[in-house]
């Protein structure tokens, strides 16, 4: 009788003491995510303004009517999709392919490795600098277009052009998360057992058919993670966009959502409609992670 | 029989030494910006948008370092601006070590009611996107009074759910019959903490206080909300000011560069380790 009441009393001791360890997270998480991620949906709901000592008035769905019927919403909609489409597919395809390239080899992998990273070291807004010289008209990279093109002195505008400029943000990215999403894809396919090589090299498969038949299939996993994570990021760019505005690039090609949410609360203060457009992109993230905990359920099913 | 093996080999050979050119094509891109900043920091400004391009300076220019410390009015704002980066980044790389290992072991070693539930809620932090949430952070920053100041740049970044997350995949693992035997000697739990498990979280710790170092070295978005006075900026908004600037001298925009990424690259060449495995240790978490 004796011992079972002690062990309840330090059962009971035990879990206090796991509340204690926990508490200052919740209170943490509580103050600094939960509440404001509650308030941004309330104040899409109310005609709020920064610095203003009016109190917001209620007015429903009207914030939501008004960013949903701008055509300035749908620009930042579509110039947040062309950045994310014009980023997703060359630094996917490039990241695995260098990253099976790497792993083949037996030797120099940490260095290959290092040199490919060092960009995502930078901060964002230093790699957004270095290439606000290079585009420049007098920069390298007419240069080193022209030379290869071979139409010397022409210039391709690539901060002043609508398209140009796009593209040159989506190169940013590209040259800056290379090496990360590389190295993501190598710690996903040193988990794919070598026997399955060895055992596809004595039948005699190709390194294409090794690539298609095994890599692919078992990297899945990976494959899901790394999409979505590209996904997500893409969606939340800020820095090169900014900078490269405030250093006299158009805006209009490049005002993507998170650059749209800044400016519509810091210089037209208007609080309602930049939560507005903050709400639809926490929903849309919220149905990106649900597609991926779906997909990675299903791979669990499958291994 | 033996010649299809053998073509395949000769095909094989020459795929790898293509791989092999690949790669080395793709590094050496990926690094000719790195190698135009270095360079360039050195450089006249005429010298950068010379038309053929020269990757070694010929007239060597150490003043631009001069012009980047001192600013394009010279009151050496950058000084004090680097300084508040390091103050941020290493007061959130030490309190998001020590908080989530606290929140990451109560999770990992004790079993309470609520102990996965907690674990969710925490989880799901990790989807809203700061974005979302900077204005109504930034109204209880004002509301508190703490704009404008180091509290109010690193208060909201205190922890992290990722943190949280790593930690308490580390600590699972970590043998309760050491934590048993401390308790049976009369050990507090408070002291179990400090002396046996934070002591050991080691890889874990050292791999999160590096990840979010560097992540608060790049934030941009934060500081430009809560700083406004020039002397409370980070080196990210005061980068932005610094090439938004009338005549500033490409140079001296690089020698900002530079400055502003020693420290980073510092960490990188020092822990590489911890960068790498980093990344690494994200993947195998979210699977």
């Amino acid at each position: 009788m004796k011992p079972a009441v002690t062990s309840g009393v330090l059962e009971r001791n035990r879990s206090r003491w796991g509340w204690a360890f926990t508490a200052p997270g919740l209170v943490f998480f509580s103050i600094f995510s939960f509440y404001p991620i509650l308030n941004a949906i309330w104040t899409s709901f109310f005609n709020k303004r920064l610095l203003s000592l009016r109190p917001p008035k209620f007015v429903g769905f009207q914030n939501y009517a008004r960013v949903l019927g701008s055509e300035d919403f749908w620009n930042s909609v579509r110039a947040t999709a062309a950045f994310t489409a014009g980023v997703f597919v060359p630094l996917f395809t490039l990241s695995l392919l260098l990253a099976v390239f790497i792993a083949s080899r037996k030797r120099f992998r940490r260095l290959f490795q290092m040199a490919l990273y060092s960009p995502a070291v930078l901060s964002s807004v230093v790699a957004a600098l270095i290439w606000l010289l290079l585009l420049d008209p007098r920069g390298l990279a007419n240069q080193f277009v022209n030379l290869v093109a071979r139409t010397p002195g022409v210039d391709r505008r690539w901060l002043s052009d609508g398209t140009m400029v796009q593209v040159s943000t989506m190169m940013v990215y590209v040259w800056k998360y290379v090496g990360y999403f590389t190295i993501l894809f190598i710690t996903g396919i040193g988990k794919i057992p070598e026997s399955v090589y060895e055992a596809a090299v004595i039948d005699g498969a190709g390194p294409v058919q090794r690539f298609f038949r095994i890599t692919m299939p078992l990297l899945r996993p990976t494959t899901v993670l790394v999409s979505v994570m590209i996904l997500i990021q893409c969606l939340k760019t800020f820095s090169t966009q900014y900078l490269f505005t405030q250093a006299g690039a158009p805006v209009g090609p490049v005002n993507v959502i998170t650059l749209n949410i800044y400016n519509t609360a810091m210089r037209d203060l208007n609080l309602g409609r930049a939560s507005v457009m903050s709400t639809l992109l926490f929903l849309f993230m919220l149905g990106l992670t649900w597609v991926q905990l779906r997909f990675s359920r299903r791979d669990e099913v499958e291994l | 029989m033996r010649a299809r093996v053998g073509v395949s080999r000769v095909a094989e050979a020459a795929g790898g030494a293509a791989a092999l050119a690949f790669l080395a094509a793709a590094c050496l891109l990926v690094l000719v910006p790195l190698a135009f900043m270095a360079g360039a920091s050195f450089m006249p400004a005429l010298d950068i948008m010379k038309m053929p391009y020269r990757w070694i300076p010929e007239t060597w220019k150490p003043a631009n370092y001069l012009r980047a410390l001192a600013g394009n009015d010279g009151n050496w704002m950058y000084l004090r601006n680097i300084l508040n980066s390091l103050v941020v980044s290493s007061s959130i790389a030490v309190s998001t070590v020590f908080l989530s290992s606290l929140v990451g072991y109560g999770l990992a070693k004790f079993r309470f009611k609520g102990n996965q539930v907690v674990f969710l809620l925490i989880m799901a932090t990790m989807m809203i996107p700061f974005e979302t949430v900077m204005i109504p952070l930034y109204m209880i920053i004002v509301k508190l009074g703490l704009q404008d100041s180091y509290a109010g740049l690193i208060v909201p970044f205190l922890m992290n759910a990722f943190g949280v997350f790593l930690m308490r995949q580390y600590l699972i693992t970590f043998p309760g019959e050491i934590l048993d035997a401390a308790r049976i000697d009369g050990c507090s739990e408070p002291r179990i903490f400090r002396e046996i498990v934070f002591r050991n979280a080691g890889p874990a710790a050292a791999t999160l206080a590096v990840l979010s170092f560097r992540q608060q070295w790049d934030n941009l978005l934060w500081p430009l909300l809560v700083a406004q006075r020039e002397e409370m900026k980070t080196i990210p908004a005061y980068i932005v000011k610094f090439a938004a600037e009338k005549h500033a001298d490409e140079g001296a925009m690089m020698a900002v560069a530079v400055i502003a990424s020693l420290p980073v690259f510092a960490l990188f060449f020092g822990l590489s380790k911890y960068f790498l495995g980093g990344s690494a240790v994200y993947s195998a978490g979210k699977e």
